[in-house]
């Protein structure tokens, strides 16, 4: 339930969907039944208790409900009103909804028998919220590569990856042993002992254009990397959203100066040049006089000179 | 406490299983729970309402009866109140499940996760989808969008304050009534009440919290909106630039044509904002040289020019 919702709101909303799964699963045991509701035992039992008292008006015997759970099994009867499962939320179909449409996005394109089970559940989800309302979510990367760097992890497997690396701004082939997936500032990364590079990288999963299984040989020998982190510092020329969101600053001020650092040099170049007049690369000096001469350079031939 | 949700359990019995509306007094005399003089009774079921509400039951108000008059009468229709989405299949309980999944750790996981409970209660077992190592997972921007969805189901104004591109904050407020997730990044899309035009918005953008107005007009999505897709249709013009061989895959991605000029390409690119296609070109350096328009290249050189004057 919400986290919005208050603690006995939470507790009615369990009792009521408490009585539709017990009649579909009869005899259940208790601490079952307390697990599936993520509950503690004695929660369960004080619920079930609470439930007991309940029932149609009139409240004698045969207008409660009868629930038998003293042996730790527990049954239900006599709750015919409260039998079948409740409809849901308009928040819940939003969630649903979306969380189909990425599925869908993810599916294998062979695998249409479920893109026509997730359209007609679309319709039927639709129909139940009721509202007009727009929904899509795409997956960050190809679904197939997706799946597959998850079966390599799995099988502790080798990759020959096309990696477009933004950065460098080019497109290299790579053989890679996948280690593990994980998401920062919104997109999926994979982590993984590179053999191009002999270390570990870390690649944007949606810029790998291209992956096949390959068996990892023992002749890939160690070469020396002795790549560390760059510190660098820039000064705020003008305010821009573009600059706070390129190199992750909050509340930034004119003239303020920002330390940071990065792994890549090709990324600091790209990333001052991209915001032109808005900031100045203060230190180091070397990358500094090098952004200076390429500006210089590019300017000449566009006044022709 | 335990009273009261007892209570609330019984009013929802009650009006559950009743063929015609219940009066108020009705309730009070047979619904167990409601005591104390009558302005207690009628607080309490005026919260009981409003509580029941928020657990998404909906409660019916009418007086179709002749015999009561005027006077209102209340029930919960069952065919509101339970689960109706035709016949479900084990697959599409996979489905449903593999959807919730997505949200682990997410904005609406917990909200998912009821979905998912509600749908075990059917009984129908899940038939598991094979698809070795399948599990895709929504990313995680924002926190908000559990009230976002709720706002968008009754339309309602949202107002909040986003980040321009100059970092200042402006004052926002709009009818939201899509919600879109690409690249990692949530976009919430809505008619602005300013401008009454529909504009899309970063979530990671608006700073500070929601707040939220009632709109007691009916509310209709404007036509030709396809959602995930920019709302500029008709770009400003296009951009002619050369591209070295293998390099300025980003803005080749963009290109709605390539011409081989051996070293370099010349490509097309539709302009909608000077600044950003503007920007772009100067990430990727010498390898790039705009042609065409004078606009974007104007905004290049003055780029340069302070590029230049600053680091020299």
């Amino acid at each position: 339930m919400s986290k919005n919702i208050s603690a006995p709101l939470v507790r009615t909303a369990r009792l009521l969907d408490l009585v539709p799964y017990l009649n579909t699963h009869q005899g259940i045991a208790l601490k079952d039944l307390a697990s599936h509701f993520e509950v503690t035992n004695q929660q369960m039992v004080a619920d079930l208790t609470t439930l007991w008292m309940c029932g149609l008006p009139g409240y004698t015997p045969l207008e409660l409900m009868d629930l038998e759970f003293e042996s730790g099994f527990v049954t239900i009867s006599n709750a015919p009103t409260l039998s079948k499962p409740r409809s849901i939320t308009f928040k819940e179909g939003v969630a649903l909804l979306l969380g189909l449409d990425l599925v869908a996005s993810s599916l294998p394109q062979e695998r249409t028998d479920l893109m026509d089970s997730i359209d007609s559940l679309r319709d039927r989800l639709s129909t139940v919220l009721g509202t007009p309302i727009k929904l899509s979510a795409v997956s960050v990367a190809p679904g197939t590569i997706t799946t597959l760097i998850a079966k390599m992890i799995e099988s502790k497997g080798g990759l020959e990856i096309e990696y477009h690396s933004l950065y460098r701004d080019v497109v290299t082939e790579r053989t890679i042993k996948p280690l593990e997936v994980y998401e920062a500032e919104g997109h999926q990364y994979l982590r993984a002992f590179c053999f191009f590079a002999n270390d570990y990288r870390e690649f944007r999963v949606d810029r790998i254009k291209q992956a096949n299984p390959t068996t990892i040989s023992a002749d890939l020998v160690n070469r020396k990397n002795d790549s560390g982190k760059i510190a660098f510092s820039i000064m705020i020329k003008d305010l821009s959203r573009d600059v706070a969101e390129r190199f992750a600053i909050s509340g930034m001020s004119i003239g303020s100066s920002v330390s940071l650092s990065s792994y890549s040099r090709q990324w600091i170049e790209r990333s001052v040049m991209a915001s032109g007049a808005t900031l100045e690369l203060i230190a180091p000096a070397e990358i500094r006089a090098e952004l200076a001469k390429r500006a210089r350079m590019m300017l000449e031939r566009y006044k022709g000179l | 406490m335990s009273r009261k949700i007892e209570r609330l359990i019984n009013l929802t019995i009650a009006l559950l299983a009743t063929k015609r509306y219940l009066t108020k007094s009705e309730i009070f005399r047979t619904v167990e729970g409601y005591e104390g003089s009558p302005e207690t009774k009628e607080r309490m079921f005026e919260r009981d309402k409003d509580d029941l509400r928020t657990l998404g039951i909906l409660i019916d108000v009418g007086s179709f009866d002749p015999l009561f008059g005027d006077e209102a009468g209340y029930r919960i229709k069952s065919e509101k109140y339970q689960l109706n989405l035709g016949e479900i299949t084990p697959t599409e309980i996979s489905l449903m499940s593999l959807a919730a999944q997505a949200w682990q750790g997410a904005a609406l996981d917990d909200v998912a996760q009821s979905a998912v409970l509600k749908l075990s209660s059917t009984g129908i077992p899940a038939d598991p989808i094979d698809i070795p190592g399948f599990s895709p997972k929504l990313s995680n921007s924002t926190t908000d969008l559990e009230k976002i969805s709720e706002v968008i189901g009754r339309s309602d104004f949202l107002i909040f304050n986003y980040l321009a591109p100059d970092l200042s904050i402006q004052k926002r407020m709009i009818i939201p009534f899509a919600l879109s997730n690409r690249s990692g990044y949530w976009y919430l899309s809505g008619v602005d009440q300013d401008i009454q035009e529909i504009r899309t918005f970063r979530l990671d953008r608006v700073s500070g919290d929601f707040s939220t107005q009632e709109n007691s007009e009916i509310f209709e999505i404007p036509e030709g909106f396809e959602n995930g897709k920019p709302i500029t249709s008709t770009p400003l013009g296009l951009a002619v630039m050369d591209v070295r061989k293998g390099k300025g895959d980003a803005l080749r991605n963009l290109a709605i044509s390539t011409t081989d000029l051996g070293e370099w390409d010349q490509i097309k690119v539709p302009i909608y904002n000077i600044d950003s296609l503007g920007s772009q070109v100067l990430w990727h350096g010498i390898d790039v040289y705009v042609h065409e328009p004078i606009q974007l290249r104007d905004y290049i050189v003055e780029q340069l020019e302070q590029l230049v004057s600053n680091h020299e």
